[in-house]
């Protein structure tokens, strides 16, 4: 299956090199995508001669990953797996999420919590939040709604192509469950983040985070 | 509506269609967004040389003093012209994306070409 494998990288010097010499070794095309980096990424992808698109207004995490979509729409794939640039998401599980996607589910999450116990602090009580009002809305169950590892198949990208609301990973989900499309979680495990500093570092990113997604799970998805 | 505050009514529209007409002269603002601008300046037009119509209206909605349902209605339109620029910048917003999209696999596509010209 002709994969693509998408990463967003913003101010990533310390971890793309090494992600990417990693993915390499699994054999499948990337592509990087460079949100007007201010630090060396830019010039670390272009000394490797990595593949990668450079683009020249900041966009933000939604726009980087709708451009790796068209890239991946225009270019025929089958199959587009986003992980993200700072080696949260280890390259291993990639076959997994690929495996499901060749048996027919047209999206696939790297679940943090499909075998493991979720614990209690305060982001999980916000993902156990989505998980509630998705399962209110849809009738079906999620484990980890705001996962980043996430594979989809030729439907989906079409989909997440075209259109300008699907910003985050729960609404997302919300909407590919609600409108009958097949979802299937796997287990992966995920890193500490080890360089760089998180968007919801900030608490009133955070929510206004929250705010958006359940509007939308509620109103719109 | 106290006649000072017609008058200044009178001003401010006169004014507000000098500063739309100046501005679309000198290139700044594009003709068909002046349009909503101007009718929002005829408006005020209205209201200073035929108040009655206000005096007609506040009555049918029960507000005691006209003024208020001057700025009633200054704020219902203000709300709309807002939301109609919301709409555009989403709509710009999608623009940017595509855009943005296009430029970079442009610039990576003649990179490329770049490159093999320099091997050759």
């Amino acid at each position: 299956m002709k994969t693509l494998i998408v990463i967003p990288a913003f101010n990533e010097q310390e971890s793309i090199a090494n992600l990417t010499k990693e993915i390499t070794e699994y054999g499948y095309d990337y592509l990087i995508i460079n949100d007007c980096s201010t630090d060396n990424t830019p010039r670390i992808l272009d000394e490797n001669h990595f593949n990668h698109l450079d683009l020249p207004v900041n966009l933000g995490l939604a726009g980087v990953t709708r451009a790796g979509f068209m890239y991946a729409h225009d270019n025929n794939y089958e199959c587009v797996i986003c992980i993200d640039g700072d080696g949260q998401h280890p390259p291993v599980f990639m076959s997994s999420l690929i495996q499901e996607v060749e048996n027919g589910y047209d999206y696939v999450v790297g679940s943090r919590f499909v075998d493991k116990k979720k614990p209690f602090s305060m982001r999980m009580i916000g993902s156990r939040l989505l998980c509630l009002l998705i399962k209110l809305k849809t009738g079906k169950t999620v484990t980890d709604p705001t996962s980043g590892m996430r594979a989809l198949g030729r439907k989906v990208i079409e989909k997440f192509d075209e259109s300008m609301n699907f910003y985050a990973e729960p609404d997302a989900m919300c909407y590919l469950l609600h409108n009958g499309f097949s979802v299937k979680e796997v287990q992966v495990d995920m890193k500490e983040r080890e360089t760089g500093v998180s968007y919801f570092a900030n608490p009133f990113k955070s929510v206004y985070y929250m705010l958006c997604e359940i509007l939308s799970i509620v109103f719109i998805q | 509506m106290s006649t000072s505050l017609r008058i200044g009514l009178l001003l401010a529209s006169l004014g507000v269609f000098g500063v739309i007409i100046a501005s679309v002269i000198k290139k700044k603002l594009n003709i068909r967004y002046s349009i909503v601008w101007l009718l929002w300046a005829l408006l005020s037009l209205v209201m200073a040389v035929f108040p009655e119509t206000f005096y007609a209206i506040s009555d049918f909605l029960g507000i005691q003093l006209p003024v208020n349902t001057v700025f009633l209605i200054m704020t219902a339109l203000l709300y709309a012209l807002t939301f109609y620029v919301y709409i555009m910048i989403s709509k710009h917003n999608e623009e940017i994306i595509k855009l943005t999209y296009e430029v970079a696999t442009l610039k990576k596509e003649l990179d490329e070409l770049k490159q093999k010209k320099n091997e050759e």
